[in-house]
C-alpha cells in the first residue's frame, strides 16, 4: 500500500487530509512540522508528502529544500497553502513540489492530483 | 627601533559578553561578521528597553539561527508597543520563517498583543488574519474563545474561519456550539469546514 505523510500544524487539516486518503485506500501518518516530517522521512521513506507551507520551526519550503538534499528516493510532494499568488506557486515548485493546492483543498481535487502522481492505490 | 608586533584578528570567544559594553557597542555589534558576537549583542540588549528598533531592524536581516533565536529571546522579554508593532509589521513578511517567527514570538506576549488583536483580526489582508488566529493558539488571555467565536460568526474568508474552527476543536467550550452550526450553514459547500465544524461539535459534545 502507498504510503503518504501528512505534514500540517494544524490538528484538524491533518485529520481532514488522513480522513480523504484512507477512505481511497492509501496509508497515512502525520508530522506536525517540518521537522518531524524530516524525522520520519528519514526512519522511513513515504511514497508521497502533502506539505503545508506555514508550519513553526520548519515550513514547508525549508522542509522540501532539506528533503530534496537527502539520499531518499525523490517521492513526490503536493504542497497545500492558504496562499494563492502566482510567487507563491513558483516558490513552491523551486523547492521541489509536484504539485500545489490552495487551501481548503477539495477532495475531489486531493485524489486527482495523488492519483495522478501515484496511480490507483494498491494493496 | 622596538619590535613592533603587528595586531592579529582574534577569534570571538565564547566570554566576551562578560566585557563591560553600553547600548551603542552592543547595537554596532549586532552587525558584526561573527554570528557568536552578534549572538552575544542580541543576548545582552535585552537589558535596554530601547533596543527594540534595533533588534527589530536586525531580525530583518539576520540569517544565522543562533543570532535569530537570541534576537526572538530579546524581543520577547523587552516585549514593548516598539516590539509588538515590529512583529506585526513581520506578519506582512514575504518570509515564511519570519512571519512563524513573529506568531510564536507574539504568543509570549498575551497583556501586549490582546490590546490589538481585534485591529488583527479585522486587518484588511486575510493571511494576517489567519496568523491572528494562529497567535491565538496559545496566547494565554480570557477573552481567546470569545475573539475565535466572533471570528466564525462574521468572518467571510473561508480559510480564517478555517484556522478558528481548528482551534476550537481545542480550545472551545460549549458556548461555541451556537456558532459552530451556524457557520456549517454559511459555508455549505465547503467540505472542509464541514468536517472542522462536526469535528468541533463532537468534542464539544464530548466533553
Amino acid at each position: 500500500m502507498q504510503r503518504i505523510l501528512v505534514i500540517d500544524d494544524a490538528a484538524t487539516v491533518r485529520l481532514y487530509h488522513r480522513s480523504i486518503l484512507e477512505a481511497a485506500g492509501y496509508a497515512v501518518d502525520e508530522a506536525i512540522n517540518g521537522v518531524e516530517g524530516l524525522e520520519k522521512a528519514l526512519r522511513a521513506p513515504f511514497d508521497l508528502y502533502l506539505v503545508d507551507v506555514n508550519m513553526p520551526k520548519l515550513d514547508g519550503y525549508g522542509f522540501l529544500q532539506e528533503l530534496r538534499k537527502t539520499e531518499l528516493p525523490q517521492a513526490p510532494a503536493i504542497m497545500v497553502s492558504t496562499e494563492a499568488a502566482r510567487s507563491d506557486l513558483e516558490r513552491a515548485y523551486v523547492a521541489g513540489a509536484n504539485f500545489y493546492l490552495i487551501k481548503p483543498v477539495k477532495p475531489d481535487a486531493l485524489l486527482t492530483d495523488v492519483r495522478l502522481l501515484l496511480g490507483a492505490p494498491r494493496p | 627601533m622596538a619590535f613592533v608586533k603587528p595586531p592579529v584578528a582574534q577569534p570571538h570567544r565564547d566570554d566576551q559578553c562578560l566585557a563591560p559594553r553600553d547600548f551603542t557597542d552592543l547595537v554596532a555589534e549586532l552587525s558584526y561578521p561573527n554570528p557568536a558576537a552578534r549572538r552575544w549583542a542580541a543576548r545582552d540588549l535585552a537589558a535596554y528597553p530601547e533596543a527594540s528598533l534595533a533588534l527589530m531592524a536586525c531580525l530583518k536581516e539576520e540569517s544565522h539561527p543562533s543570532v535569530r533565536e537570541a534576537l526572538l529571546t530579546s524581543l520577547t522579554l523587552i516585549g514593548d508597543e516598539v516590539a509588538v508593532a515590529g512583529l506585526v509589521d513581520c506578519l506582512r513578511s514575504e518570509q515564511v520563517g519570519l512571519r512563524n517567527e513573529a506568531v510564536e514570538v507574539m504568543k509570549e506576549l498575551p497583556e501586549k498583543v490582546a490590546p490589538i488583536m481585534e485591529n488583527l483580526l479585522a486587518d484588511e489582508n486575510p493571511d494576517v488574519r489567519i496568523f491572528a488566529v494562529n497567535i491565538l493558539e496559545s496566547l494565554r488571555h480570557p477573552l481567546v474563545e470569545r475573539w475565535l467565536i466572533d471570528v466564525i460568526e462574521r468572518e467571510p474568508h473561508v480559510n480564517v474561519c478555517g484556522t478558528a474552527v481548528d482551534l476550537l476543536c481545542e480550545v472551545g467550550t460549549p458556548a461555541a456550539r451556537e456558532a459552530l452550526t451556524r457557520l456549517e450553514a454559511r459555508f455549505p459547500d465547503e467540505p472542509y469546514i464541514q468536517f472542522a465544524a462536526e469535528l468541533a461539535l463532537k468534542r464539544l459534545g464530548e466533553d
